[in-house]
Protein backbone atom coordinates (compact mmCIF):
# COMPACT_ATOMS: atom_id res chain seq x y z
CA UNK A 1 0.00 0.00 0.00
CA UNK A 2 2.93 2.30 0.68
CA UNK A 3 3.99 1.94 -2.94
CA UNK A 4 0.48 2.69 -4.19
CA UNK A 5 0.44 5.85 -2.08
CA UNK A 6 3.85 6.90 -3.40
CA UNK A 7 2.59 6.49 -6.95
CA UNK A 8 -0.62 8.38 -6.16
CA UNK A 9 1.36 11.21 -4.57
CA UNK A 10 3.62 11.41 -7.61
CA UNK A 11 0.60 11.48 -9.90
CA UNK A 12 -0.96 14.35 -7.96
CA UNK A 13 2.15 16.45 -7.60
CA UNK A 14 2.98 16.06 -11.30
CA UNK A 15 -0.57 17.07 -12.17
CA UNK A 16 -0.38 20.24 -10.13
CA UNK A 17 2.96 21.27 -11.64
CA UNK A 18 1.57 21.26 -15.17
CA UNK A 19 -0.27 24.23 -16.71
CA UNK A 20 -2.68 21.58 -17.96
CA UNK A 21 -4.18 21.32 -14.47
CA UNK A 22 -5.03 24.99 -14.35
CA UNK A 23 -6.48 24.86 -17.85
CA UNK A 24 -8.82 22.11 -16.73
CA UNK A 25 -9.75 23.97 -13.54
CA UNK A 26 -10.50 27.08 -15.53
CA UNK A 27 -12.65 25.18 -17.98
CA UNK A 28 -14.55 23.54 -15.12
CA UNK A 29 -15.20 26.81 -13.30
CA UNK A 30 -15.99 28.79 -16.45
CA UNK A 31 -18.46 26.27 -17.84
CA UNK A 32 -20.24 25.60 -14.57
CA UNK A 33 -20.41 29.34 -13.76
CA UNK A 34 -21.98 29.94 -17.13
CA UNK A 35 -24.72 27.42 -16.42
CA UNK A 36 -25.07 28.64 -12.84
CA UNK A 37 -25.69 32.21 -13.92
CA UNK A 38 -28.16 31.09 -16.57
CA UNK A 39 -30.03 28.89 -14.12
CA UNK A 40 -30.20 31.73 -11.64
CA UNK A 41 -31.63 34.07 -14.26
CA UNK A 42 -34.29 31.56 -15.24
CA UNK A 43 -35.04 30.92 -11.60
CA UNK A 44 -35.54 34.59 -10.95
CA UNK A 45 -37.81 35.02 -13.97
CA UNK A 46 -40.03 32.14 -12.97
CA UNK A 47 -40.20 33.36 -9.39
CA UNK A 48 -41.25 36.84 -10.51
CA UNK A 49 -43.84 35.44 -12.86
CA UNK A 50 -45.21 33.25 -10.09
CA UNK A 51 -45.44 36.21 -7.76
CA UNK A 52 -47.78 37.89 -10.24
CA UNK A 53 -50.04 34.94 -11.00
CA UNK A 54 -49.49 32.78 -7.86
CA UNK A 55 -47.92 29.31 -7.95
CA UNK A 56 -51.30 27.60 -8.34
CA UNK A 57 -51.64 29.10 -11.82
CA UNK A 58 -48.13 28.13 -12.97
CA UNK A 59 -47.65 25.20 -15.36
CA UNK A 60 -46.86 22.02 -13.39
CA UNK A 61 -43.35 21.60 -14.84
CA UNK A 62 -42.40 24.92 -13.26
CA UNK A 63 -42.95 23.76 -9.70
CA UNK A 64 -39.28 22.81 -9.46
CA UNK A 65 -38.58 26.53 -9.42
CA UNK A 66 -40.32 26.97 -6.06
CA UNK A 67 -37.06 26.46 -4.20
CA UNK A 68 -33.37 26.94 -4.84
CA UNK A 69 -32.49 23.29 -4.36
CA UNK A 70 -34.71 21.93 -7.12
CA UNK A 71 -34.73 25.08 -9.19
CA UNK A 72 -30.99 25.68 -9.31
CA UNK A 73 -28.77 23.13 -7.61
CA UNK A 74 -30.27 19.89 -8.92
CA UNK A 75 -30.16 21.29 -12.42
CA UNK A 76 -26.67 22.66 -11.99
CA UNK A 77 -25.44 19.25 -10.84
CA UNK A 78 -27.01 17.80 -13.96
CA UNK A 79 -24.89 20.17 -16.03
CA UNK A 80 -21.76 19.40 -14.02
CA UNK A 81 -22.23 15.75 -14.92
CA UNK A 82 -22.21 16.65 -18.61
CA UNK A 83 -19.15 18.88 -18.15
CA UNK A 84 -17.40 16.04 -16.33
CA UNK A 85 -18.13 13.76 -19.25
CA UNK A 86 -16.17 16.15 -21.45
CA UNK A 87 -13.37 16.96 -19.02
CA UNK A 88 -12.60 13.64 -17.31
CA UNK A 89 -11.18 11.96 -20.45
CA UNK A 90 -8.55 14.71 -20.55
CA UNK A 91 -7.62 13.95 -16.95
CA UNK A 92 -7.49 10.18 -17.24
CA UNK A 93 -5.65 10.06 -20.57
CA UNK A 94 -2.26 10.75 -19.00
CA UNK A 95 -2.38 8.01 -16.38
CA UNK A 96 -0.71 5.23 -18.37
CA UNK A 97 -0.28 6.58 -21.90
CA UNK A 98 2.19 9.21 -20.77
CA UNK A 99 4.33 6.72 -18.86
CA UNK A 100 4.55 4.61 -21.98
CA UNK A 101 5.40 7.52 -24.23
CA UNK A 102 7.96 8.79 -21.70
CA UNK A 103 9.52 5.34 -21.30
CA UNK A 104 8.97 5.66 -17.55
CA UNK A 105 6.61 2.70 -17.78
CA UNK A 106 9.81 0.64 -17.97
CA UNK A 107 10.82 2.07 -14.59
CA UNK A 108 7.52 1.09 -12.98
CA UNK A 109 7.54 -2.35 -14.55
CA UNK A 110 11.11 -3.19 -13.55
CA UNK A 111 10.84 -1.89 -9.97
CA UNK A 112 9.92 -4.44 -7.29
CA UNK A 113 6.29 -3.41 -7.53
CA UNK A 114 3.20 -5.54 -8.13
CA UNK A 115 0.93 -4.60 -11.03
CA UNK A 116 -1.94 -4.20 -8.56
CA UNK A 117 0.06 -1.58 -6.66
CA UNK A 118 0.66 0.36 -9.86
CA UNK A 119 -3.02 0.21 -10.81
CA UNK A 120 -4.25 1.22 -7.36
CA UNK A 121 -1.68 4.00 -7.07
CA UNK A 122 -2.61 5.37 -10.46
CA UNK A 123 -6.29 5.18 -9.66
CA UNK A 124 -5.92 6.87 -6.29
CA UNK A 125 -3.97 9.64 -8.00
CA UNK A 126 -6.72 9.89 -10.61
CA UNK A 127 -9.34 10.13 -7.87
CA UNK A 128 -7.40 12.95 -6.23
CA UNK A 129 -7.22 14.81 -9.54
CA UNK A 130 -10.91 14.48 -10.36
CA UNK A 131 -11.93 15.35 -6.78
CA UNK A 132 -9.84 18.51 -6.88
CA UNK A 133 -11.47 19.47 -10.17
CA UNK A 134 -15.00 18.71 -9.01
CA UNK A 135 -14.38 20.24 -5.59
CA UNK A 136 -14.36 23.64 -7.26
CA UNK A 137 -18.08 23.35 -7.98
CA UNK A 138 -18.89 23.25 -4.25
CA UNK A 139 -18.54 26.99 -4.40
CA UNK A 140 -21.97 27.27 -6.05
CA UNK A 141 -24.13 25.86 -3.23
CA UNK A 142 -22.04 27.89 -0.78
CA UNK A 143 -22.73 31.08 -2.73
CA UNK A 144 -26.41 30.19 -2.94
CA UNK A 145 -26.81 29.50 0.73
CA UNK A 146 -25.06 32.76 1.56
CA UNK A 147 -26.83 35.07 -0.86
CA UNK A 148 -29.74 33.28 -2.47
CA UNK A 149 -33.36 33.70 -1.52
CA UNK A 150 -36.63 32.39 -2.90
CA UNK A 151 -40.31 32.56 -2.02
CA UNK A 152 -40.08 29.25 -0.24
CA UNK A 153 -37.27 30.51 1.97
CA UNK A 154 -33.56 30.95 1.66
CA UNK A 155 -32.39 27.62 2.95
CA UNK A 156 -30.84 25.04 0.66
CA UNK A 157 -31.78 21.46 1.32
CA UNK A 158 -28.25 20.42 2.09
CA UNK A 159 -28.91 16.66 2.22
CA UNK A 160 -30.22 16.77 -1.34
CA UNK A 161 -27.41 19.02 -2.53
CA UNK A 162 -24.73 16.86 -0.95
CA UNK A 163 -26.22 13.61 -2.16
CA UNK A 164 -26.24 15.09 -5.63
CA UNK A 165 -22.62 16.08 -5.17
CA UNK A 166 -21.88 12.52 -4.04
CA UNK A 167 -23.45 11.37 -7.29
CA UNK A 168 -21.13 13.69 -9.20
CA UNK A 169 -18.08 12.33 -7.39
CA UNK A 170 -19.22 8.79 -8.10
CA UNK A 171 -19.63 9.70 -11.74
CA UNK A 172 -16.19 11.33 -11.82
CA UNK A 173 -14.66 8.24 -10.19
CA UNK A 174 -16.34 6.08 -12.82
CA UNK A 175 -15.08 8.22 -15.69
CA UNK A 176 -11.55 8.03 -14.29
CA UNK A 177 -11.70 4.24 -13.93
CA UNK A 178 -12.91 3.72 -17.49
CA UNK A 179 -10.45 6.34 -18.76
CA UNK A 180 -7.54 4.73 -16.91
CA UNK A 181 -8.23 1.38 -18.53
CA UNK A 182 -8.31 2.94 -21.98
CA UNK A 183 -5.15 4.91 -21.19
CA UNK A 184 -3.41 1.62 -20.38
CA UNK A 185 -4.16 0.37 -23.89
CA UNK A 186 -2.31 3.04 -25.85
CA UNK A 187 0.75 5.26 -25.96
CA UNK A 188 -1.21 8.18 -27.35
CA UNK A 189 -2.87 10.44 -24.82
CA UNK A 190 -5.11 12.04 -27.43
CA UNK A 191 -6.32 8.67 -28.62
CA UNK A 192 -6.96 7.64 -25.02
CA UNK A 193 -9.03 10.78 -24.38
CA UNK A 194 -10.99 10.35 -27.57
CA UNK A 195 -11.73 6.66 -26.99
CA UNK A 196 -12.76 7.31 -23.39
CA UNK A 197 -15.22 9.92 -24.57
CA UNK A 198 -16.42 7.59 -27.31
CA UNK A 199 -17.17 4.93 -24.68
CA UNK A 200 -18.71 7.20 -22.03
CA UNK A 201 -20.99 9.26 -24.22
CA UNK A 202 -23.10 6.45 -25.74
CA UNK A 203 -23.19 4.80 -22.31
CA UNK A 204 -24.53 8.03 -20.92
CA UNK A 205 -27.19 8.21 -23.61
CA UNK A 206 -28.33 4.65 -23.08
CA UNK A 207 -31.45 5.75 -21.21
CA UNK A 208 -32.65 7.57 -24.32
CA UNK A 209 -32.18 4.43 -26.38
CA UNK A 210 -33.98 2.48 -23.67
CA UNK A 211 -37.14 4.55 -24.18
CA UNK A 212 -37.36 3.30 -27.75
CA UNK A 213 -37.19 -0.39 -26.82
CA UNK A 214 -39.64 -2.93 -25.37
CA UNK A 215 -39.57 -4.55 -21.96
CA UNK A 216 -37.61 -6.37 -20.62
CA UNK A 217 -34.73 -4.85 -22.62
CA UNK A 218 -35.94 -1.46 -21.56
CA UNK A 219 -35.40 -2.03 -17.84
CA UNK A 220 -32.02 -3.61 -18.46
CA UNK A 221 -30.83 -0.70 -20.57
CA UNK A 222 -32.19 1.80 -18.09
CA UNK A 223 -30.37 0.07 -15.26
CA UNK A 224 -27.13 0.11 -17.26
CA UNK A 225 -27.46 3.78 -18.18
CA UNK A 226 -25.30 6.26 -16.29
CA UNK A 227 -27.86 8.95 -16.83
CA UNK A 228 -30.82 7.08 -15.34
CA UNK A 229 -28.75 5.96 -12.36
CA UNK A 230 -27.51 9.47 -11.68
CA UNK A 231 -30.86 11.21 -12.00
CA UNK A 232 -32.15 9.46 -8.89
CA UNK A 233 -29.19 10.52 -6.83
CA UNK A 234 -29.45 14.10 -8.03
CA UNK A 235 -33.06 14.22 -6.89
CA UNK A 236 -31.96 13.12 -3.45
CA UNK A 237 -32.89 9.46 -3.67
CA UNK A 238 -30.12 7.14 -2.56
CA UNK A 239 -30.57 3.70 -3.99
CA UNK A 240 -28.28 0.80 -3.10
CA UNK A 241 -28.73 -0.37 -6.67
CA UNK A 242 -27.05 2.79 -7.91
CA UNK A 243 -24.08 2.33 -5.61
CA UNK A 244 -23.74 -1.29 -6.66
CA UNK A 245 -23.91 -0.28 -10.29
CA UNK A 246 -21.15 2.34 -10.11
CA UNK A 247 -18.98 0.24 -7.83
CA UNK A 248 -19.19 -2.64 -10.32
CA UNK A 249 -18.21 -0.44 -13.25
CA UNK A 250 -15.24 0.90 -11.28
CA UNK A 251 -14.05 -2.48 -10.01
CA UNK A 252 -14.46 -4.03 -13.42
CA UNK A 253 -12.40 -1.24 -15.02
CA UNK A 254 -9.67 -1.66 -12.41
CA UNK A 255 -9.56 -5.41 -13.05
CA UNK A 256 -9.29 -4.82 -16.79
CA UNK A 257 -6.49 -2.32 -16.22
CA UNK A 258 -4.71 -4.82 -14.01
CA UNK A 259 -5.00 -7.48 -16.67
CA UNK A 260 -3.63 -5.09 -19.27
CA UNK A 261 -0.61 -4.19 -17.14
CA UNK A 262 -0.08 -7.81 -16.13
CA UNK A 263 -0.48 -8.99 -19.72
CA UNK A 264 2.89 -7.49 -20.60
CA UNK A 265 4.43 -10.41 -18.81
CA UNK A 266 2.73 -12.80 -21.19
CA UNK A 267 3.01 -10.83 -24.37
CA UNK B 1 26.04 -20.71 -8.59
CA UNK B 2 26.23 -17.87 -11.08
CA UNK B 3 24.42 -14.65 -10.24
CA UNK B 4 22.90 -14.39 -13.69
CA UNK B 5 22.12 -17.47 -15.71
CA UNK B 6 20.67 -17.39 -19.19
CA UNK B 7 19.77 -20.58 -21.02
CA UNK B 8 18.56 -20.88 -24.60
CA UNK B 9 16.93 -17.48 -24.41
CA UNK B 10 14.98 -16.52 -27.51
CA UNK B 11 12.78 -13.51 -28.15
CA UNK B 12 10.59 -13.01 -31.17
CA UNK B 13 8.68 -9.82 -31.93
CA UNK B 14 5.93 -11.30 -34.07
CA UNK B 15 7.98 -13.07 -36.73
CA UNK B 16 11.21 -11.09 -36.24
CA UNK B 17 13.78 -12.94 -34.14
CA UNK B 18 15.48 -10.36 -31.91
CA UNK B 19 17.63 -12.78 -29.93
CA UNK B 20 18.21 -16.39 -30.81
CA UNK B 21 19.12 -19.13 -28.33
CA UNK B 22 21.44 -17.17 -26.03
CA UNK B 23 23.23 -19.07 -23.28
CA UNK B 24 25.64 -17.36 -20.91
CA UNK B 25 26.19 -16.70 -17.23
CA UNK B 26 27.71 -14.00 -15.08
CA UNK B 27 29.43 -14.82 -11.79
CA UNK B 28 28.89 -12.75 -8.70
CA UNK B 29 31.01 -9.60 -8.75
CA UNK B 30 31.84 -9.91 -12.42
CA UNK B 31 31.42 -7.20 -15.07
CA UNK B 32 30.20 -8.45 -18.43
CA UNK B 33 30.30 -6.21 -21.49
CA UNK B 34 27.64 -6.56 -24.18
CA UNK B 35 28.89 -5.57 -27.58
CA UNK B 36 27.22 -5.66 -30.94
CA UNK B 37 26.10 -3.53 -33.84
CA UNK B 38 22.77 -1.68 -33.79
CA UNK B 39 19.85 -4.07 -33.62
CA UNK B 40 21.97 -6.99 -32.39
CA UNK B 41 19.64 -7.66 -29.48
CA UNK B 42 21.52 -6.13 -26.54
CA UNK B 43 18.62 -4.06 -25.21
CA UNK B 44 16.16 -6.88 -25.79
CA UNK B 45 18.26 -9.25 -23.66
CA UNK B 46 18.44 -6.66 -20.89
CA UNK B 47 14.70 -6.05 -21.00
CA UNK B 48 14.11 -9.75 -20.48
CA UNK B 49 16.60 -9.97 -17.61
CA UNK B 50 14.88 -7.09 -15.83
CA UNK B 51 11.44 -8.61 -16.26
CA UNK B 52 10.15 -5.90 -18.58
CA UNK B 53 9.65 -8.29 -21.47
CA UNK B 54 8.79 -11.97 -21.31
CA UNK B 55 11.05 -14.34 -23.26
CA UNK B 56 9.59 -16.35 -26.12
CA UNK B 57 11.66 -19.37 -25.12
CA UNK B 58 14.34 -20.27 -22.64
CA UNK B 59 14.96 -19.21 -19.07
CA UNK B 60 16.78 -16.40 -17.34
CA UNK B 61 17.63 -16.54 -13.64
CA UNK B 62 18.93 -13.80 -11.39
CA UNK B 63 20.18 -14.76 -7.95
CA UNK B 64 18.69 -18.20 -8.57
CA UNK B 65 15.18 -16.87 -9.24
CA UNK B 66 13.45 -17.34 -12.56
CA UNK B 67 12.74 -13.92 -14.04
CA UNK B 68 9.38 -15.02 -15.35
CA UNK B 69 7.99 -16.96 -12.40
CA UNK B 70 9.48 -14.85 -9.58
CA UNK B 71 9.57 -11.34 -11.03
CA UNK B 72 9.45 -9.56 -7.68
CA UNK B 73 12.42 -11.46 -6.23
CA UNK B 74 14.42 -10.66 -9.34
CA UNK B 75 13.42 -7.01 -9.52
CA UNK B 76 14.40 -6.50 -5.89
CA UNK B 77 17.97 -7.49 -6.81
CA UNK B 78 18.35 -5.41 -9.96
CA UNK B 79 19.19 -1.79 -10.65
CA UNK B 80 18.38 -1.02 -14.27
CA UNK B 81 19.28 1.80 -16.58
CA UNK B 82 17.18 1.39 -19.74
CA UNK B 83 18.34 2.58 -23.14
CA UNK B 84 16.28 5.76 -22.72
CA UNK B 85 16.66 6.99 -19.13
CA UNK B 86 13.17 6.72 -17.59
CA UNK B 87 12.79 10.27 -16.27
CA UNK B 88 9.82 12.51 -15.46
CA UNK B 89 10.67 15.89 -17.05
CA UNK B 90 8.44 17.83 -14.64
CA UNK B 91 10.09 16.47 -11.49
CA UNK B 92 13.13 17.77 -9.73
CA UNK B 93 16.11 15.43 -9.56
CA UNK B 94 15.61 15.12 -5.82
CA UNK B 95 11.89 14.42 -6.10
CA UNK B 96 12.57 11.86 -8.79
CA UNK B 97 15.23 9.98 -6.83
CA UNK B 98 13.00 9.95 -3.77
CA UNK B 99 10.16 8.53 -5.82
CA UNK B 100 12.33 5.76 -7.27
CA UNK B 101 13.68 4.99 -3.79
CA UNK B 102 10.10 4.57 -2.60
CA UNK B 103 9.35 2.29 -5.55
CA UNK B 104 12.35 0.20 -4.52
CA UNK B 105 10.84 -0.06 -1.05
CA UNK B 106 13.74 1.60 0.76
CA UNK B 107 12.77 2.33 4.37
CA UNK B 108 11.70 5.95 4.84
CA UNK B 109 14.48 6.77 7.27
CA UNK B 110 17.23 5.61 4.86
CA UNK B 111 15.76 7.52 1.97
CA UNK B 112 17.49 10.85 2.43
CA UNK B 113 20.94 9.39 3.01
CA UNK B 114 20.61 7.02 0.09
CA UNK B 115 19.55 9.76 -2.33
CA UNK B 116 22.55 11.82 -1.23
CA UNK B 117 24.87 8.85 -1.60
CA UNK B 118 23.93 8.04 -5.21
CA UNK B 119 23.83 11.73 -6.11
CA UNK B 120 27.40 12.02 -4.83
CA UNK B 121 28.53 8.93 -6.75
CA UNK B 122 27.13 10.21 -10.04
CA UNK B 123 28.02 13.86 -9.49
CA UNK B 124 24.49 15.28 -9.54
CA UNK B 125 24.47 16.71 -6.01
CA UNK B 126 24.53 20.31 -7.24
CA UNK B 127 21.55 19.81 -9.57
CA UNK B 128 19.31 17.99 -7.07
CA UNK B 129 16.91 20.94 -6.90
CA UNK B 130 16.57 21.44 -10.64
CA UNK B 131 13.80 20.25 -12.93
CA UNK B 132 14.88 17.25 -14.97
CA UNK B 133 13.62 18.81 -18.21
CA UNK B 134 16.16 21.62 -17.82
CA UNK B 135 19.17 19.31 -17.47
CA UNK B 136 21.61 18.64 -20.28
CA UNK B 137 21.59 15.22 -21.92
CA UNK B 138 24.66 14.10 -19.99
CA UNK B 139 23.14 15.07 -16.66
CA UNK B 140 19.90 13.29 -17.52
CA UNK B 141 21.99 10.21 -18.19
CA UNK B 142 23.71 10.60 -14.81
CA UNK B 143 20.36 10.85 -13.06
CA UNK B 144 19.39 7.65 -14.86
CA UNK B 145 22.50 5.95 -13.49
CA UNK B 146 21.90 7.37 -10.00
CA UNK B 147 18.41 5.90 -10.07
CA UNK B 148 19.81 2.45 -10.92
CA UNK B 149 22.27 2.61 -8.02
CA UNK B 150 19.61 3.43 -5.41
CA UNK B 151 19.46 0.75 -2.76
CA UNK B 152 22.79 -0.81 -3.83
CA UNK B 153 21.20 -3.66 -5.79
CA UNK B 154 23.30 -6.82 -6.15
CA UNK B 155 22.94 -6.73 -9.92
CA UNK B 156 23.26 -3.71 -12.20
CA UNK B 157 22.04 -3.80 -15.76
CA UNK B 158 23.18 -0.72 -17.62
CA UNK B 159 22.15 -0.16 -21.23
CA UNK B 160 24.72 2.16 -22.77
CA UNK B 161 25.49 4.00 -19.52
CA UNK B 162 28.01 6.39 -21.08
CA UNK B 163 25.74 7.41 -23.95
CA UNK B 164 25.53 11.18 -24.26
CA UNK B 165 28.36 11.95 -21.85
CA UNK B 166 31.39 14.06 -22.68
CA UNK B 167 34.83 12.39 -22.55
CA UNK B 168 35.57 13.54 -19.01
CA UNK B 169 32.20 12.39 -17.69
CA UNK B 170 32.62 9.17 -19.60
CA UNK B 171 35.87 8.46 -17.82
CA UNK B 172 34.22 9.23 -14.50
CA UNK B 173 31.30 6.88 -15.12
CA UNK B 174 33.70 4.20 -16.31
CA UNK B 175 35.71 4.55 -13.12
CA UNK B 176 32.50 4.42 -11.12
CA UNK B 177 31.41 1.20 -12.82
CA UNK B 178 34.83 -0.30 -12.34
CA UNK B 179 34.68 0.52 -8.64
CA UNK B 180 31.44 -1.44 -8.42
CA UNK B 181 33.14 -4.67 -9.48
CA UNK B 182 33.37 -7.22 -6.72
CA UNK B 183 30.43 -5.82 -4.76
CA UNK B 184 27.99 -5.80 -7.67
CA UNK B 185 27.42 -8.00 -10.65
CA UNK B 186 27.22 -5.80 -13.72
CA UNK B 187 26.10 -6.18 -17.30
CA UNK B 188 26.70 -3.15 -19.45
CA UNK B 189 26.21 -2.59 -23.15
CA UNK B 190 28.15 -0.16 -25.24
CA UNK B 191 29.23 0.69 -28.76
CA UNK B 192 32.56 1.98 -27.56
CA UNK B 193 35.13 -0.77 -27.78
CA UNK B 194 37.86 0.75 -25.59
CA UNK B 195 35.24 1.10 -22.89
CA UNK B 196 34.89 -2.66 -22.71
CA UNK B 197 38.61 -3.09 -22.50
CA UNK B 198 38.77 -0.62 -19.66
CA UNK B 199 35.88 -1.82 -17.53
CA UNK B 200 34.98 -5.41 -18.26
CA UNK B 201 36.56 -8.75 -17.52
CA UNK B 202 34.38 -10.65 -19.90
CA UNK B 203 32.78 -9.72 -23.15
CA UNK B 204 29.86 -11.08 -25.12
CA UNK B 205 29.53 -10.04 -28.73
CA UNK B 206 26.10 -10.30 -30.29
CA UNK B 207 25.29 -10.12 -33.95
CA UNK B 208 21.78 -10.42 -35.35
CA UNK B 209 20.57 -11.96 -32.15
CA UNK B 210 23.26 -14.61 -31.86
CA UNK B 211 26.36 -14.90 -29.72
CA UNK B 212 29.40 -14.64 -31.97
CA UNK B 213 31.98 -14.38 -29.20
CA UNK B 214 31.81 -14.92 -25.48
CA UNK B 215 35.03 -15.09 -23.56
CA UNK B 216 37.50 -13.45 -21.24
CA UNK B 217 38.61 -10.18 -22.72
CA UNK B 218 42.24 -11.21 -22.53
CA UNK B 219 41.72 -14.44 -24.44
CA UNK B 220 39.57 -12.71 -27.05
CA UNK B 221 41.81 -9.75 -27.69
CA UNK B 222 45.22 -10.64 -26.38
CA UNK B 223 46.43 -13.03 -29.06
CA UNK B 224 47.30 -10.65 -31.87
CA UNK B 225 47.58 -6.91 -32.49
CA UNK B 226 49.52 -4.23 -30.72
CA UNK B 227 47.07 -2.81 -28.18
CA UNK B 228 44.11 -4.51 -26.59
CA UNK B 229 41.47 -2.13 -27.84
CA UNK B 230 42.75 -2.17 -31.40
CA UNK B 231 42.66 -5.92 -31.55
CA UNK B 232 39.24 -6.05 -29.96
CA UNK B 233 38.10 -3.79 -32.74
CA UNK B 234 39.50 -6.20 -35.29
CA UNK B 235 37.79 -9.11 -33.60
CA UNK B 236 34.53 -7.16 -33.44
CA UNK B 237 34.57 -6.19 -37.09
CA UNK B 238 35.54 -9.67 -38.21
CA UNK B 239 32.84 -11.35 -36.14
CA UNK B 240 30.00 -8.99 -36.90
CA UNK B 241 30.63 -8.61 -40.64
CA UNK B 242 27.36 -9.74 -42.16
N1 LIG C 1 9.13 -3.53 -29.74
C1 LIG C 1 9.70 -4.11 -30.82
N2 LIG C 1 8.94 -4.61 -31.81
C2 LIG C 1 9.49 -5.20 -32.89
N3 LIG C 1 10.82 -5.36 -33.06
C3 LIG C 1 11.64 -4.89 -32.10
C4 LIG C 1 11.12 -4.25 -30.93
N4 LIG C 1 12.18 -3.89 -30.15
C5 LIG C 1 13.28 -4.30 -30.80
N5 LIG C 1 12.98 -4.91 -31.98
C6 LIG C 1 13.92 -5.50 -32.93
O1 LIG C 1 14.72 -6.44 -32.24
C7 LIG C 1 16.06 -6.38 -32.70
C8 LIG C 1 16.99 -6.15 -31.52
O2 LIG C 1 16.79 -4.84 -31.01
P1 LIG C 1 17.58 -4.26 -29.73
O3 LIG C 1 16.96 -2.98 -29.39
O4 LIG C 1 17.61 -5.32 -28.70
O5 LIG C 1 19.03 -4.04 -30.32
P2 LIG C 1 20.28 -3.34 -29.64
O6 LIG C 1 21.39 -4.34 -29.73
O7 LIG C 1 19.95 -2.82 -28.32
O8 LIG C 1 20.57 -2.16 -30.66
P3 LIG C 1 21.19 -0.70 -30.38
O9 LIG C 1 22.66 -0.87 -30.34
O10 LIG C 1 20.77 0.08 -31.59
O11 LIG C 1 20.62 -0.19 -29.12
C9 LIG C 1 16.11 -5.29 -33.74
O12 LIG C 1 16.05 -5.90 -35.02
C10 LIG C 1 14.87 -4.48 -33.50
O13 LIG C 1 14.39 -3.93 -34.69
MG1 LIG D 1 19.97 -0.98 -27.49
Amino acid sequence: MRIALAIARKELSLFFTTPWAYGVFTAMVALSSFFFVNLLATFQQVQEQAREVTWAMMPPDMTAYRNLTDGVMVQLWGMVIIITLFIAPFLSMRLFAEEKRNKTFELLMTAPVRPIEIVLGKYLGGLGIISATLGLTLIFPLVLSAFGHADSGTALEWPTVLLGYGGILLWGATCMAVGMFISALTESQMLAAFLTFAVLLPWMLLSGVAQATEEPLRSVLTYLSFDAQLQNMLKGILDVQTLVFFASVIVFSLLLTHRTVEARRWA
Amino acid sequence: MAMIEVQHLTKRYRDRVAIDDLTFSVEEGEILGFLGPNGAGKSTTMKILTGFLPPSEGVARVGGFDVFTHPLEVKRRIGYLPEAPPLYPDMTVHGYLKFVAALKRLPARELKGEVERVAGLTGVTHVLGRLIQNLSKGYKQRVGIAQALLGSPQVLILDEPTEGLDPAQRAEVRALIKSLAGKHTVILSTHILPEVTMTCEKVLILNQGRIVAYDDLRKLAGSQGTSESASLEEVFIKLTAA
